[in-house]
């Protein structure tokens, strides 16, 4: 028990804080901003299943997100189903292309696979974009408001708690890839593909299982993203830029780690909206600004923390109990 | 227990094993040598289920494994070791050796302690916290070795493990496997290393060319005037111990 506590300390506080903060601060935009920042960071986590897990590095993460959005979307207004339904049919559908690129994508090793992730996501682009008749095309689709919680029309409060009860989901989904056979036995894929093999690893279904898991998981987070934001369009769902964002929270948080994640999202999400807000209306000319910014943060942790902001956690944590010896 | 049958293997237009039959018996303990480029690791990659033979068949207690992926060999009781170390580096060396326990035993918490047992064994124990990339050479070729017999296998493939390490180091290598076979293990060695091999193996087989040129007990392996054009330079003279 005093270990599984040392061990989940920082996800506790994260998520604590998370519970409290709606019952002290009613701020609109406050928790507007704590939403987003645990939905990235379930995407993210989501990211990391395929990535940081299983060393099987996607950019092109997007497409399941995209997925997830659709299927909701185009379901709410074209069938006027609940988008609980939607979620579903885009876990189905993303799970038929995770296993698809991930069968496809097989052989591919390192930057290979990257790239062909990265293709997958923009034919998806191209698709939503062009088929005008069914997904209305670049115009995009907004997503009716309907309150109530089978139509996920919910306010801020309710929302703080959808999105927390996905994250506190995606947390324990990969502290359970750290302590599982099959989680170690991907980490043995990532680490070296042929010697797994010769430890009588099957490595090719492992790393489709994987991807196919991460698909998942990030179209559920898609879906939810649609109906809070309210709207759909393709150049934003599909794009490369979303990848890199999963990535880029992950890297940063610590890949490979369960917590990782959720302290990229925090202070990449944090210092997003920070900016977005402080360079809004007149000096719109800096809006681009944030993304120099999140450049120089990955420099610093790349040099100095190679291991990510969650790898600063556990040395802190050994540090301490050092000191206590 | 381990036969090959004509087996070839080419790469383009380079025949890297050719025509190769074999034969390995069980609990034997045999030596391949050869000089660099004779193909040794191709074949050993080709009865490991890493490359699939243009020709021939590999069989494993009677059984056709020819063209099965590693893991599937893997898992009828055959693995290997790798000549450039594989260790996952990221992870401790307890957690590498129970990556290929979890093979057998599906629970977490027997796997693991399986794998201090396999750690023991090889004389690891007192590194088993440590990251595997900060093992210093002499213990990462154990390392294979460990995580390899985590798996259970009755049939090992050495791949020079014995190369790179101190005079020290070689003789507790060469104690190991020593070891391993007299609890029943059937063993395949390449190794460069002629003083350790004389001592360990019973039969020697010598590649040149992707050919097999000869075959036999040590000593007359060491005598053999073929082997000495190709291979050793000079006879071959076990210094008296």
């Amino acid at each position: 028990m005093e270990s599984l506590l040392a061990r989940h300390w920082a996800a506790l506080v994260i998520f604590g804080l998370a519970v409290l903060t709606p019952l002290f601060v009613r701020d609109a935009f406050f928790l507007d901003s704590l939403v987003l920042i645990l939905l990235w960071g379930a995407l993210s986590a989501a990211w990391n299943v395929a990535s940081g897990y299983a060393g099987q590095v996607s950019l092109g993460h997007s497409a399941f997100f995209g997925i997830g959005a659709y299927a909701a979307a185009l379901l709410a207004t074209r069938w006027q189903q609940s988008p609980w339904l939607g979620m579903l049919v885009g876990v189905a559908v993303s799970l038929a292309a995770g296993a698809l690129i991930g069968y496809l994508s097989n052989r591919l090793r390192g930057p290979y696979f990257a790239l062909s992730t990265i293709a997958f996501s923009q034919v998806l682009l191209i698709l939503a974009s062009r088929w005008r008749g069914f997904t209305a095309g670049s115009e995009g689709i907004p997503v009716p408001f309907r309150p109530g919680f089978w139509t996920l029309g919910l306010g801020h409060v309710a929302w703080v708690y959808v999105a927390l009860g996905l994250a506190v989901l995606y947390y324990l989904a990969q502290v359970y890839l750290e302590r599982s056979r099959i989680g170690y036995r991907l980490a043995g894929v990532r680490e070296d593909e042929d010697a797994a093999q010769a430890l009588g690893i099957p490595s090719r279904r492992l790393k489709v299982f994987a991807i196919t898991l991460s698909a998942a998981m990030t179209s559920v987070v898609g879906t939810l993203w649609a109906q809070y934001v309210g709207f759909v369009d393709p150049v934003y769902v599909f794009s490369v830029d979303l990848s890199i964002r999963f990535a880029l929270n992950t890297i940063i948080g610590g890949m490979g780690t369960a917590l990782g994640p959720f302290l990229g999202s925090i202070l990449i999400t944090t210092v997003e909206t920070y900016l977005r807000a402080t360079f809004s209306g007149v000096k719109t000319g800096f809006a681009g600004i944030y993304l120099i910014l999140y450049g120089c943060i990955l420099i610093l942790v790349v040099r100095f923390v190679p291991e990510g902001l969650a790898g600063v956690a556990a040395r802190l944590r050994a540090r301490a109990a050092r000191a206590h010896a | 227990m381990l036969l090959l049958e004509g087996v070839t293997k080419r790469f383009g237009g380079l025949t890297a094993v050719r025509d190769v039959t074999l034969e390995v018996a069980p609990a034997e303990l045999l030596g391949i040598i050869g000089p660099n480029g004779a193909g040794k690791t191709t074949l050993f990659n080709v009865i490991a289920g890493y490359y699939r033979p243009e020709e021939g068949r590999v069989l494993l207690e009677g059984r056709d494994v020819t063209g099965q992926p590693p893991y599937v060999i893997c898992r009828l009781g055959l693995t290997r070791t790798f000549q450039i170390v594989k260790p996952f580096g990221n992870l401790s060396v307890v957690d590498n050796v129970m990556i290929g326990s979890l093979t057998r035993v599906t629970n977490m918490r027997a796997a693991r302690v399986d794998a201090e047992r396999v750690i023991e064994t090889c004389g690891l124990g007192a590194y088993a916290r440590m990251p595997a990339k900060a093992l210093p050479i002499g213990l990462r070729k154990r390392l294979e070795v460990a995580r390899a017999l985590a798996t259970r296998p009755r049939l090992l493939l050495l791949d020079e493990v014995m190369a790179g390490l101190n005079p020290s180091e070689l003789a507790g290598m060469v104690e190991l496997i020593r070891r391993l076979h007299a609890d029943g293990l059937t063993l395949v060695v390449i190794e460069h290393i002629m003083a350790a091999m004389m001592r360990l193996a019973h039969r020697i087989v010598v590649l040149h060319h992707g050919e097999l040129i000869a075959e036999g007990p040590p000593a007359r392996i060491a005598s053999d005037r073929r082997v000495i054009d190709a291979y050793l330079g000079e006879e071959f003279v076990l210094a008296p111990a």
